[in-house]
């Protein structure tokens, strides 16, 4: 049982003249995989390091397991953790790196080399243990730094941004590799990342946080399918969704205006949006929701002239110009589409989000 | 253009070779004379010894017993390897502390050391002195605690610059994996140094199994002598007559340990310089 409750955490740096996380409160349940995501400078790595006992908590109260851990030293809170830049000791062979922590707890040779052959099996760094880390690729130092992670049979596996230092083909390879570990040990994970792909794949949940608030803690499917805010919506989803200004009229039904083009507001968000007539709004169209399909009365179609057309085998982005605005469409389309076309684009009225222009919050 | 590097390559190898010939030059003409009688060391220092000017071993057994040559370089050993010692494990942790805390006292003391390093000796030799003799340091034990702070400035400043490129997250994992920081710096950031620890150790030894000046102010020609001091010492004889054939065998005899110390150690000297340059 690791379940993990954040409770009013506050962290400052130089003695509160800079508030890196004002009020962070969330529970991550027992099992669960869970990854923080967010922009550079967000406060998701200071999280995971105030988990792993590495940085001080300024106020509130951090518990693992239903114990208090604010003032308990990293060795004693039972968790583990895996560094982007691996750490591993250089002067070490891999068993050694892999054995160290063991060693530390004076657990008997024979159960640290069990441990250590149990844990180089499952990673596939059998033939390397008597190496020292600098002979390694970096994919098999990851695994190396997973291993030391494992042999501890820790409560709560902690990852700071481990991929993002490998090639995007042992990227992929290594995602998959980890979330078979998860389901394999049924430990605690929280995992950190700038990479939405990676949250998106890999979590049960995901903490999506900018300036050390979380905006959303959810599902992945639930963070692309229902975005709290235009932060969520922007980040979750690649390309990122297009943002255009819109109004809401009051004209035979609500009927959505933006650049020029005008669509009946999807049914269930007639009532959320009556409270906005008249008003300016954001509306929201995820690239991948473009269409070079038939109009029909639940569809939009707009006519754009394309900046730049990219072919990315099965699907073509185009780059178009909306009142100013850079926009996206990812069609499938076996047309081919150069600089300059103007094509026909559709989107779904039920797929199009809308925000608020002020609080940026997801309206209905 | 391959010609043209070929014409500055070897013009570069002959300079070189010169530059050795002349740092080599001293070595060879003690050697050479180590084993001629003194009339010929005067004569003709720069020949080779023949079967006429020749001494075999005579001069090193004179040297050896008139210098009190097994209790000097006993003293020297003792100073060097204790002060040595003494320098890299407490600077390497001197080091470690003043860039791992970062705050507006470790920036003074880092200033502090490196201040220390251009401060001529002589500029400090007499009021070091005086207060050597006022606080009883002027013994074995007192020039060590004297050496380890001389040798503190380049050596804080040697190993600063090596652990700023030690990343903290292997730190950080140690801590996590049970170190405490004393466990920390001894079974991980020490072993981490080992180049950066043997070229300090190895600059500084050469320094004071070599020096001259501070141990003649501070322990004297008495007991505690040193092996120079020694050396030039009891092989003075009376107006200023020295016994050169014997001088030259004992300057072999005290160059020799740290010569071969060196030769074992200098690739690390290398790898200490370079290391930390690029990242791994």
């Amino acid at each position: 049982m690791a379940k993990i409750k954040f409770n009013n955490i506050v962290k400052s740096f130089d003695n509160g003249k800079f508030t890196v996380i004002p009020n962070l409160s969330f529970e991550i349940e027992d099992k669960e995989f869970v990854v923080l995501v967010g922009p550079s400078g967000c406060g998701k790595s200071t999280t995971l390091r105030m988990i792993a006992g590495l940085e001080d908590i300024t106020a509130g109260e951090l518990y693992i397991d239903e114990k208090k851990v604010n003032d308990i030293p990293p060795k004693d809170r039972d968790i583990a953790m895996v560094f982007q830049s691996y750490a591993l000791y250089p002067h070490m062979t891999v068993y050694k790196n892999m054995a160290f922590a063991l060693k530390l707890k004076k657990m008997p040779k024979e159960e640290i080399d069990k441990k250590v052959k149990w844990a180089a099996k499952i990673l596939d760094i059998e033939p390397y243990l008597d190496r020292k880390p600098r002979a390694l690729s970096g994919g098999q130092r990851q695994r190396v730094a997973l291993g030391r992670a494992m042999v501890r049979n820790p409560k709560v596996f902690l990852l700071d941004e481990p991929l993002s230092n490998l090639d995007a083909k042992l990227r992929t390879e290594m995602r998959s590799q980890i979330t078979s570990l998860h389901k394999r040990l049924q430990t605690t994970f929280v995992y950190v990342t700038h990479d939405q792909t990676e949250a998106m794949t890999m979590a049960d949940r995901i903490v999506v946080m900018d300036k050390g608030v979380i905006q959303q803690f959810d599902t992945p499917q639930k963070l692309y399918n229902e975005p709290a805010n235009m932060f969520v919506a922007g980040f979750i989803g690649s390309p990122q969704m297009n943002f255009i200004n819109a109004a809401v009229a009051d004209d035979k039904g609500i009927k959505i205006r933006f650049s020029g083009y005008e669509f009946d507001a999807p049914k269930t968000k007639i009532e959320p949006l009556k409270n906005y007539i008249g008003k300016e709004i954001v509306l929201g169209i995820r690239p991948e929701h473009f269409t070079a399909g038939n109009k029909d009365k639940n569809t939009c179609e707009m006519t754009v002239k394309t900046e730049i057309a990219e072919m990315t085998g099965s699907e073509t982005n185009i780059y178009f110009d909306l009142s100013g605005k850079r926009c996206i469409a990812r069609i499938n389309t076996e047309k081919k589409i150069a600089d300059g076309d103007c094509v026909k684009l559709l989107f779904s009225n039920e797929s199009a989000y809308f925000f608020d222009k002020e609080t940026t919050q997801v309206i209905g | 253009m391959r010609s043209k590097r070929n014409i500055i390559n070897c013009l570069i190898y002959v300079l070189l070779f010169l530059l050795a010939v002349i740092f080599l030059a001293p070595i060879f003409i003690i050697l050479l004379n180590s084993v001629k009688s003194n009339f010929y060391i005067s004569e003709s220092p720069f020949t080779f010894p023949t079967d006429e000017t020749f001494t075999g071993i005579q001069n090193f057994i004179k040297g050896f017993t008139q210098s009190d040559f097994a209790k000097a370089f006993f003293n020297s050993a003792f100073i060097t390897v204790f002060s040595v010692a003494g320098i890299v494990l407490l600077t390497s942790m001197t080091a470690w502390y003043i860039i791992r805390i970062k705050n507006k006292f470790t920036k003074i003391i880092y200033y502090l050391f490196v201040f220390s390093m251009i401060v001529p000796f002589q500029m400090v030799m007499y009021t070091m002195t005086y207060y050597a003799f006022e606080l009883n340091l002027n013994n074995r034990l007192g020039i060590i605690l004297i050496y380890l702070g001389f040798g503190a400035g380049l050596s804080v400043f040697m190993f600063s610059g090596f652990i700023k490129s030690i990343p903290t997250e292997i730190e950080e994992a140690a801590t996590i994996d049970g170190c405490s920081p004393i466990k920390t710096f001894f079974l991980i950031v020490f072993p981490i140094l080992k180049p950066t620890a043997i070229t300090v150790a190895i600059l500084n030894a050469m320094w004071i199994w070599n020096d001259y000046l501070l141990p003649y102010l501070v322990l004297g020609s008495g007991e505690n002598r040193t092996l120079p001091v020694a050396v030039q010492m009891a092989l003075t004889g009376g107006y200023g007559n020295k016994d050169m054939g014997a001088l030259m065998a004992m300057l072999v005899l005290a160059i020799l340990p740290i010569i071969i110390f060196y030769l074992f150690c200098q690739k690390y000297i290398i790898k200490g310089v370079v290391a930390g340059a690029v990242k791994g």
